[in-house]
């Protein structure tokens, strides 16, 4: 339309019906200033003709967008402070929220994919006596003793994660990638379909971030609902999605506050490296950067998108029939990740090791589905006992 | 070498499997661990594996009798690219529980012995009582030309001696040969990079690869090999010229 690029779009409640309305702002602020003869239930989402435009809210209206999420069931998943760190955790309380940070040590991925999974439960033979432990193996003939049952059922929630910074939604796409590939993994396919993000962006990083090395600042479609910014003394929020523009819903309150810019973040450093080099990263000395290694695994740990798991059936001596079968974490920077029968152990140095987490992460995974497994968020250099810098051994400093 | 073979009948379901791929076998409150099929394809209602004892699983699969109840998951990865082997000279070259890789394509082979030219299994072990399936190669060496060689061989012992690398040269080896390698990285590294001296293509080698394989679908990392290839999915069947000849062995 010709006097006027931006548009609202409003809830009016007629005559107990609702009804979605598509104007122009002018005419929006006509409805506001006179009072329309219907309820305004909400603004819903402002676009303007070449996107969406941002609504201004305090943060009181920010921790509402909270209660809403736990209202319509969703678990709100956002960062929490506890003396210097601060983490992703289920909030009790919306005031918990820690807008002013700019990392955590946990990620998405502790929640999408748990360290530690029960798969199913059977029941085997097993009994105790006063000789020891006795597995005897279930026979086919008459009633079986073993009933696998395999007590599968996954996991029933709604995740709502709240304030993460674009790294970590970007994690979400690359755990996507290999745990939704076929055959899709279904205990994660449960946690991921439902979930919500809002990304709060970030105007600036520390000396660990590399996200624009790996483009990671940027969230892609379908990874975000809600884009969330600092702005003025509250914050500047749009919807990237239908359900975004269904939470923005029932704001209370917000004013309009234009069209967003992209948001660059200001980092310390800056590298730049080739991530399909595996030739390069072989041939390289890494032997001054492992040197001071502690095999702590804290970089995988610290990872949001290290997934690699082991397979374990346990039971306990009390319940000897009852086993669980789970996945848990496992880490490259173990010697048992890469030990085969017979004892050949393919990552036996450090070296190998720190090489082939670097490996994972930029050429296999470019190969495997044409994206980086590193999402820039620093956290293997910055949890680092030894402040290993992977950016110094793989390529060089620009900024 | 302690090896035991287990037989088992798959109960309401069939396993269509061809050479070359493994299951993973549950034993119920023990564990999982992952196995060739070393069964003939022809009989999908059956599986076979042969298990060396190592650890907790394969222990445990020792003392397994007739008629118990064990989980199996599968068939996984990818078998032998058997429409490339019809109608050439086959060589295949197996050291030690190896030879669980290729039994069940040895099978095939015998089964559809026309389809092949030349077929020469060249086998190799330590000591005489490491060699499984010492019954069975006697028949098969009725339809292709078997080689054993042993490099720890007693006194009584009157076959050949030596590593598999020494009689290479007793096989004529040509361009149009597939050569099929199973054994330890180690092996399969160094008879790989020997082949190709004498004027294999890479293309004509194909090795089956062994990794702590977890998951056996591609959830787990556990099975990648350097060029990013996970052995579960992309494998454990590869040709020489799919994947770097030190990955083979590193
Ligand atoms: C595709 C494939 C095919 C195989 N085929 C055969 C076969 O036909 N016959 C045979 O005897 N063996 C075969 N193996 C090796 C066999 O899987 C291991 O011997 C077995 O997993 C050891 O399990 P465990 O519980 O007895 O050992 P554990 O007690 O778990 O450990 C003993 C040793 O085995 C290694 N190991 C443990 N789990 C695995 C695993 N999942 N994969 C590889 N190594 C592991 C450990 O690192 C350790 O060195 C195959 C392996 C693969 C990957
Ligand atoms: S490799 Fe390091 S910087 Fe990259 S995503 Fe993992 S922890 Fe973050
Ligand atoms: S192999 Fe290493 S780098 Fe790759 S996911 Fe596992 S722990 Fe992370
Ligand atoms: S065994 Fe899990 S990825 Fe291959």
């Amino acid at each position: 339309m010709v006097f006027c690029d931006v548009y609202a779009t409003l809830v009016l409640s007629s005559k107990n019906r609702m009804v979605n309305v598509v104007m122009p702002l002018p005419i929006f602020y006509l409805f506001f200033n006179f009072g329309a003869a219907t309820d305004i239930l909400a603004v819903i989402c402002l676009k303007s003709e070449d996107g969406v435009i941002m609504l201004k809210l305090p943060k009181q209206e920010l921790m509402s967008l909270i209660s809403e999420l736990r209202r319509l069931g969703f678990e709100v998943i956002a960062p929490t402070r506890s003396n210097e760190t601060v983490r992703l955790a289920a909030l009790s309380s919306p005031s918990d929220l820690e807008t002013d940070y700019i990392r955590i040590i946990n990620s998405p991925r502790d929640f999408l994919l748990p360290s530690r999974e029960p798969l199913f439960r059977y029941r085997s033979t097993a009994t105790v006596t006063s000789y020891g432990l006795k597995i005897r193996f279930p026979t086919v003939e008459g009633p079986c003793p073993v009933t696998i049952v395999p007590e599968y059922t996954p996991p029933k929630v709604k995740i709502a994660f709240f304030g993460i910074h674009p790294c970590m939604a970007n994690s979400i796409r690359y755990l996507d990638k290999v745990m939704l590939s076929e055959p899709a993994d279904p205990y994660y396919k449960a946690r991921r379909e439902d979930m919500f993000v809002a990304v709060l962006e970030c105007e600036e990083g520390d000396q660990y971030c590399l996200c624009k090395t790996v483009e990671s600042y940027k969230v892609p479609e379908g990874y975000a609902d809600l884009m969330i910014r600092r702005g003025g003394d509250g914050f500047l929020v749009r919807s990237r999605s239908k359900r975004g523009d269904e939470l923005l819903a029932s704001l209370k309150r917000g004013e309009v506050a234009g069209k967003p810019k992209d948001l660059v973040p200001r980092l310390k450093e800056e590298y730049a490296f080739d991530r399909t080099d595996e030739a390069g990263i072989d041939e390289r000395d890494a032997s001054e950067y492992v040197g001071a290694c502690t095999l702590c695994a804290s970089c995988t740990v610290t990872c949001p998108t290290c997934y690699c798991s082991d397979i374990e059936d346990k039971f306990s001596l009390m319940d000897p029939s009852n086993v669980e079968r789970s996945r848990v974490r496992m880490s490259c920077q173990r010697r048992c990740y890469s030990m085969i029968a017979g004892g050949t152990t393919f990552l036996n140095t450090k070296e190998a090791r720190f090489k082939w987490r670097l490996k994972h992460k930029f050429p296999f995974s470019e190969r495997a589905y044409q994206l980086v497994g590193c999402v820039g968020c620093g956290n293997c250099i910055a949890f680092c006992p030894a402040r290993i810098d992977f950016r110094k051994f793989l390529g060089r400093r620009v900024a | 070498m302690e090896t035991k073979t287990l037989r088992l009948t798959l109960i309401n379901w069939r396993a269509d499997f061809l050479p070359g791929q493994f299951v993973q076998l549950l034993l119920p409150g023990v564990g999982e661990a992952p196995f060739c099929i070393t069964s003939s394809p022809s009989d999908p209602k059956h599986i076979e594996l042969t298990i060396l004892r190592r650890g907790l699983v394969t222990t445990a699969s020792q003392y397994i009798r007739p008629g118990d109840a064990v989980g199996i998951r599968g068939p996984l990865g990818r078998p032998f690219p058997l429409d490339r082997f019809h109608g050439r000279d086959v060589l295949l070259v197996a050291t030690g529980i190896g030879i669980a890789a290729l039994r069940s394509l040895i099978l095939y082979i015998l089964e559809n012995r026309k389809k092949f030219k030349e077929v020469t299994l060249l086998y190799g072990a330590r000591f005489p009582e490491d060699l499984v399936y010492r019954d069975e190669i006697k028949s098969w060496a009725e339809h292709v030309k078997v080689m054993v060689t042993l490099s720890k061989a007693t006194e009584q012992w009157s076959g050949l001696r030596g590593r598999v690398t020494d009689h290479l040269k007793e096989v004529s080896l040509h361009k149009d040969l597939v050569a099929v390698v199973c054994g330890s990285p180690a092996v399969m590294e160094s008879i790989t990079n020997e082949l190709i001296k004498y004027g294999l293509s890479s293309e004509n080698i194909y090795v089956s690869l062994e990794r702590h394989m977890k998951c056996g679908i591609g959830k787990c990392a556990r099975c990648l090999i350097p060029g990013g290839l996970l052995v579960c999915k992309d494998g454990p069947v590869f040709s020489a010229s799919e994947i770097s000849i030190k990955a083979i062995g590193e």
